[in-house]
Order: C-alpha cells, then sequence, then structure tokens
C-alpha cells in the first residue's frame, strides 16, 4: 500500500464548500417550497439565506472551473471516446456495485492521479458539473430577482417553467447527495474516502494505479 | 356568462339626479315643446356670459327677474308632465338650492338655450323617455366643459352608455342639474359616487383613507382621488390601480424592498389591496394577453365554444380545468395564427368592496405564509378573463387545481407562487427522490450485510444430505 496525492487543496476546499453549500440550498429549499409542512426558519428568512448561499455555490463553481481548466488534472473530466470502453467501463462499475461488491469482489477501478474517478462516477460528474449544476444556478439567480430578469425568464416560458426546472434539478440533487454519501462509505474503510477528501490522500495497492495501468 | 360591474357593485343611477328639468324662458306656462338638442354657437355663447354677468349679483340674494319668472311656474310643487315613454318628468326647480348653485350665474338661460318665449310650453311633446333625454342633454354641458367632458367620453360611465347600459351616469347622474354646489364631490356626505357605488363607499369610509379624510384629513383621497372624477377607468382591468396608489406613497416600493423578495414582482403581480385590505378573500384572475399586440385580449378569436367550454364563474360550477385550459391555449395559439396569446396571473381581491377596505400600515399582511404554502385561501378562487365591453373584464371560472397541475407548466408559465401553487407532480417526484436517496443506501447496506455473513458462514455450515 502507498499514498497518492490525488485530492489538491483548491478541489478539496471547493469540494466542501460545495457539499455544506448543496446541503443547505437544499434544507432552505424545502423550507421555501413546504412552508406550513416544514417551518423550521421564517419563509423570508429561508429566501434571504438561499440567495444568499446560492450566490456562494456559484463562484465556488467557479473556483473549480478555473482550477480544471488552467491545471493537467482536467483530464480527470475527460470522457471516454470510444464507445466499447465506455459501455463496458460503465457495466463493470456498475456490475461491482450490483452484485460483486457483495461478494467481497475488488473494486474494478484503480484510483490514480489522472484518473480517480470510476466511469459510473466520471459521467455522473460530467452530469452534474457541466450541465445540472450551471442549470441549476442560472435558473436560481433567473428566480432570485424575477423583475430584472423578466426578458430572459418570459423566453423560457414563464416563472413556471423555470421554478419547474429548477425544482426538478433540485430533486435529482436530493437524491444525489443521499447516495453520493453513501458510496462515499463504500471504499476500504467506510471513512477511507471522507478523510481522503480532507488530506488529499488516497491509498492504493502497490501496481494497482490506473495510470501505470495505463 | 357573469359580468361584473366596474366596481362590482350595481350600476343604478338617481332618477332625480339625472332628470333635468327645463324651463320655459319666459311667461308662466308649463313647458311640452321640443326638446331636441341644438349645437350652441358663439352668438348664443356670448349671449350666455352676458347674462352670466347680469345675474351674478341677483344669485347672491336670490332668482333674477328672468330666473324669478321661469320660477314662477317651475318652482310649483309636484309640477310635472308625462312622457310618451309613459314616465313622469318632474318640471319642479327647487328655486333656493338653484340659487345657491354654481350655475346661478348663468341663470336658467345659460343652459336651456332652445326654449322659445313665444312658443312655450310648445303644443308637442318630444320627449320619447327621461333618459334620452337626460343623454341629449349633455350636449349642453359640453359647451362650457368641454374639457370635462373630453375626460368623460373615454371613461367607463361613457363607455357603458354607448353598449346600452340604462344605468350608467351621464352629468347629470352625479352632478344634479339644478343644485350643483361647488365642492360637493370634495366631501364625504355630498359625494355623488356613493348614489350608485353605495357599498363601495360604505366600505370606503371605514378604511384608514376614509377615516382619515372624515377627521379632516383632506390629504386623504377621496374617490376622485384615485378615480379621477370624469375620466373614471375600470379599475379592476390591467394592472389595476397600484400607480395611483404610487402617487401618493411614492416611498412603498423602496419600503418594501427592505423586507420584500423579489418586491417589484409583488408590485407587479399582486394588487394593493390583496395585502393592504387583510380581511379581504383573494383570487387569481388569469388573464388572457395577446402577446404580439400587449394587450389584453378581447374575445378569444378562433374560439366560439369558450363560452360553453368554460362556463361562468360561479361556486355552483367548478369552471374550466387544467387539460381544457391548455387545449384552450394551444387552440388559440393554433399554427397559421399570427399572434401569441398567453395568460397573464394576477393576485387580487374578489370584490370592489373588498378593494376599499384598507386597512392601516400595520394591518397590512406581512407574513409570507398567507400566500406561500399549500392551500393558501388566496388560490382557492380562480377565474380567467378578458376584456370585455367598456373595458370591464369579462370573467370565467376555472378550478383552482389549474394552479398545481402539471400541464399548468405551459399553459400558466407567467404566473407561479413558491409554495402556493406549487406543481403536484414535482412533490411526487421529490418524495420519490427522498425515498430512494434514503431506501437504496440502506437495502444496498443490507444485502452487503446479508452477504457477509452468509459467505463468512458458509464454511462452518456444510449442507446436510
Amino acid at each position: 500500500m502507498h499514498r497518492i496525492y490525488v485530492h489538491p487543496l483548491p478541489v478539496r476546499i471547493w469540494h466542501w464548500i460545495n457539499a455544506v453549500a448543496c446541503v443547505l440550498l437544499v434544507l432552505t429549499g424545502v423550507q421555501i417550497r413546504y412552508v406550513g409542512l416544514v417551518d423550521a426558519v421564517p419563509f423570508r428568512i429561508a429566501v434571504v439565506v438561499h440567495n444568499w448561499i446560492g450566490f456562494v455555490l456559484i463562484a465556488n463553481f467557479f473556483v473549480w472551473f478555473f482550477f480544471y481548466l488552467f491545471s493537467d488534472k482536467i483530464k480527470v473530466y475527460h470522457p471516454e471516446l470510444n464507445p466499447i470502453k465506455y459501455y463496458r467501463g460503465n457495466l463493470r462499475q456498475a456490475l461491482y456495485y450490483g452484485y460483486g461488491i457483495f461478494k467481497g469482489a475488488p473494486n474494478p477501478h484503480h484510483v490514480s492521479v489522472y484518473r480517480k474517478f470510476n466511469p459510473l462516477q466520471s459521467m455522473t460528474y460530467q452530469l452534474i458539473m457541466l450541465l445540472l449544476l450551471p442549470i441549476q444556478c442560472f435558473t436560481g439567480v433567473l428566480l432570485w430577482d424575477l423583475t430584472r430578469f423578466s426578458g430572459t425568464v418570459a423566453f423560457f416560458g414563464g416563472v413556471r417553467v423555470v421554478d419547474t426546472v429548477h425544482v426538478l434539478i433540485f430533486t435529482v440533487f436530493v437524491f444525489y447527495i443521499l447516495f453520493h454519501a453513501y458510496l462515499g462509505t463504500l471504499g476500504r474503510t467506510p471513512t477511507e474516502k471522507f478523510k481522503a477528501m480532507f488530506d488529499g490522500f488516497e491509498e492504493v495497492e502497490e501496481g494497482e494505479s490506473a495510470d501505470k495501468a495505463e | 356568462m357573469a359580468v361584473l360591474g366596474p366596481e362590482g357593485g350595481p350600476r343604478e343611477a338617481d332618477e332625480n339626479t339625472e332628470t333635468p328639468v327645463t324651463k320655459p324662458s319666459s311667461g308662466g306656462r308649463m313647458g311640452h315643446g321640443p326638446f331636441a338638442m341644438r349645437t350652441i354657437g358663439a352668438a348664443a355663447a356670448a349671449v350666455v356670459l352676458a347674462l352670466a354677468g347680469m345675474t351674478a349679483s341677483a344669485s347672491a340674494a336670490g332668482p333674477s327677474e328672468a330666473d324669478a319668472q321661469c320660477l314662477g311656474c317651475h318652482g310649483a310643487q309636484g309640477l310635472e308632465k308625462q312622457l310618451a315613454s309613459g314616465e313622469a318628468l318632474s318640471l319642479q326647480i327647487p328655486g333656493d338650492a338653484f340659487a345657491q348653485s354654481v350655475h346661478s350665474v348663468i341663470g336658467c338661460t345659460g343652459c336651456h338655450t332652445d326654449i322659445d318665449p313665444s312658443k312655450h310650453p310648445p303644443a308637442e311633446n318630444s320627449i320619447s323617455g327621461k333618459r334620452a333625454f337626460s343623454i341629449a342633454m349633455v350636449q349642453v354641458c359640453k359647451n362650457c366643459h368641454s374639457d370635462e367632458f373630453e375626460q368623460w367620453g373615454k371613461s367607463v360611465h361613457a363607455a357603458l352608455i354607448r353598449e346600452g347600459d340604462p344605468g350608467a351616469p351621464i352629468c347629470t347622474g352625479c352632478h344634479s342639474p339644478h343644485a350643483v354646489m361647488k365642492g360637493a364631490s370634495e366631501a364625504m356626505d355630498t359625494v355623488p359616487c356613493k348614489t350608485c357605488h353605495g357599498d363601495i363607499f360604505t366600505a370606503y369610509a371605514e378604511s384608514v383613507h376614509g377615516v382619515a379624510r372624515s377627521h379632516g384629513q383632506t390629504q386623504a383621497p377621496l374617490c376622485f382621488g384615485c378615480h379621477g372624477a370624469h375620466g373614471v377607468n375600470v379599475p379592476s382591468a390591467g394592472a389595476g390601480m397600484k400607480d395611483v396608489c404610487l402617487r401618493c406613497h411614492t416611498g412603498a416600493l423602496a419600503a418594501h424592498r427592505k423586507w420584500l423578495p423579489n418586491a417589484e414582482l409583488h408590485f407587479d403581480v399582486v394588487s394593493c389591496p390583496a395585502c393592504h385590505a387583510p380581511k379581504a378573500e383573494r383570487r387569481v384572475d388569469l388573464i388572457l394577453y395577446d402577446s404580439t399586440a400587449q394587450k389584453e385580449v378581447s374575445e378569444p378569436a378562433g374560439v366560439p365554444e369558450f363560452e360553453s367550454r368554460t362556463g361562468s364563474a360561479s361556486a355552483t360550477r367548478p369552471g374550466l380545468d387544467a387539460t381544457t385550459l391548455w387545449t384552450l391555449l394551444k387552440t388559440l395559439n393554433r399554427p397559421g395564427v399570427g399572434d401569441k396569446t398567453s395568460l397573464k396571473g394576477r393576485l387580487e381581491v374578489r370584490t370592489g368592496v373588498e378593494a376599499h377596505e384598507l386597512a392601516g400600515k400595520s394591518a397590512a399582511i406581512s407574513d409570507c405564509k398567507t400566500c406561500h404554502r399549500a392551500g393558501a385561501q388566496a388560490f382557492q378562487s380562480v377565474t380567467i378573463s378578458v376584456a370585455g365591453p367598456a373595458g370591464i373584464p369579462v370573467r370565467y371560472g376555472a378550478s383552482e387545481k389549474v394552479l398545481s397541475s402539471a400541464f399548468s407548466i405551459e399553459s400558466i408559465g407567467g404566473f407561479y407562487a413558491i409554495g402556493g401553487t406549487r406543481i403536484t407532480f414535482l412533490d411526487v417526484l421529490f418524495v420519490l427522490a427522498l425515498f430512494g436517496g434514503i431506501a437504496l443506501p440502506i437495502g444496498h447496506v443490507t444485502l452487503r450485510w446479508g452477504f457477509k455473513r452468509y459467505l463468512n458462514r458458509k464454511p462452518h455450515e456444510p449442507r446436510k444430505g
């Protein structure tokens, strides 16, 4: 076993700010949407806090965006362009989570500095970071000041359409946050992946690195 | 189909105030002559002004000599004549009231220029009815009050007359023809609007505006302060009275911005009384709007079955549902139709009476939960409105479920209140996501635990047999 540094400091800072912000946005979002059913904080306070955290999330998104844009670590987000490799990798990883893990089979993915995501992670993170999160931020900004952005809101079909998109992605994030946290416990130990997101180091078997394997 | 009055109230005119009485220009005979209107020329106007000068001094003490001649007959109690319509037209003039009125300076002949003293009263009675006579006599007022007449011509009152409304007020409907007193419209006990809009005036009198006015605070508006004196428009049309409120309450938007998220949007979509008349019941009005022409749709063009589809806005009929509304919008925006029709939503109070029940600032609704929660009263009543005759909205009933249906995402795209009108389908998805996000890990952990237990036990528990 040896330790490799796979999560640079900016990525860790971004990740935890993103995680806390997303959780708070979900909680305040639930408060805003389900007033009467949930009455933890007043509606107006929930709206104001939701707005502020939303802007923190947007600023934080650019920390992630610019770090990877100007770093060779962007390779971790490079999509697999070979369709056979793409589907085979995803299928193998899905079979591991859906069956192999129960039998104690080894994880088919081997973490490395430039291939730290397994195929399913890679696909999911691309979808979230490059599609869902930007759309969520965009619709959130529109809803923050509907009068200022009335023309754009009307272009997309009105406030109800914009809000529906915002709520649909919120629903996806609710599931994602819960499931993502659970998948984080599926390392060699339940806390291994969490520790890695704090100190940046992952432990890998000798000769296991995906970079070397490539 | 329910056509509401501009204030939601009846439009009935006071017969006595609407029926001017003609007087003979000289002599003491009763008038039965023709009352067809004639345009007054410059010469006649000069005569009127000259008479005004002559009679000005006399009015202070009593009627002029000429007017006294008229009043010789027309001062008699119970003087009246039968019209062709069968109505009785009172010809009695209250001499004292006329002497004190603003018109006493021009005297009887100032207005009744068509009276020929030598033929008065005429042998033939050409007045078909009181209403027709009153409308015809409006032209006399116009001769001096042309600006007011022009404003009135653009008002909902004039529009209603053009639509044939028998109760819509003309000049004499508000201004008692022979007793026009200066300042009458500025005092609560003499303001003419309450003659027809009595229930609304009662609500006003008990409102923050009415109470302040009754305590002598003249900066508090009376009817005309908000609605104008002659150019009265339909208060419930378009953006309502918001701009009128902001004329006096200039700092209102800035004050709301300090605590109200999306304050501008609230100002655009929520009528002022919806919050500032806290006891009022609210409703959502979805206005059929021509986005291309930037105006309200006057009728659902190309959809003749609109009325039969939607039914009237009544408590006994549920009105149209979300799928019908969706279909209606699709029909209105079918291929080939140039104009784009959409629905503009607006939260307002249900009646004109409630719109006047304005409370003080401290009593206004400021708890967001009042509207932004499921089942809020504000979203239990929904109407679809189009611009009807005289600009008065014609409302059709709709089911309150249109506000929470997935079909409305497109058809009512422009109106949405977080929490209050949330779409049920999205709630179901949220519950599924929450349940899945918790149940799947629990299921996965359970399977891992079960497999681990099974695999660990397997070597120690060989199969029997």
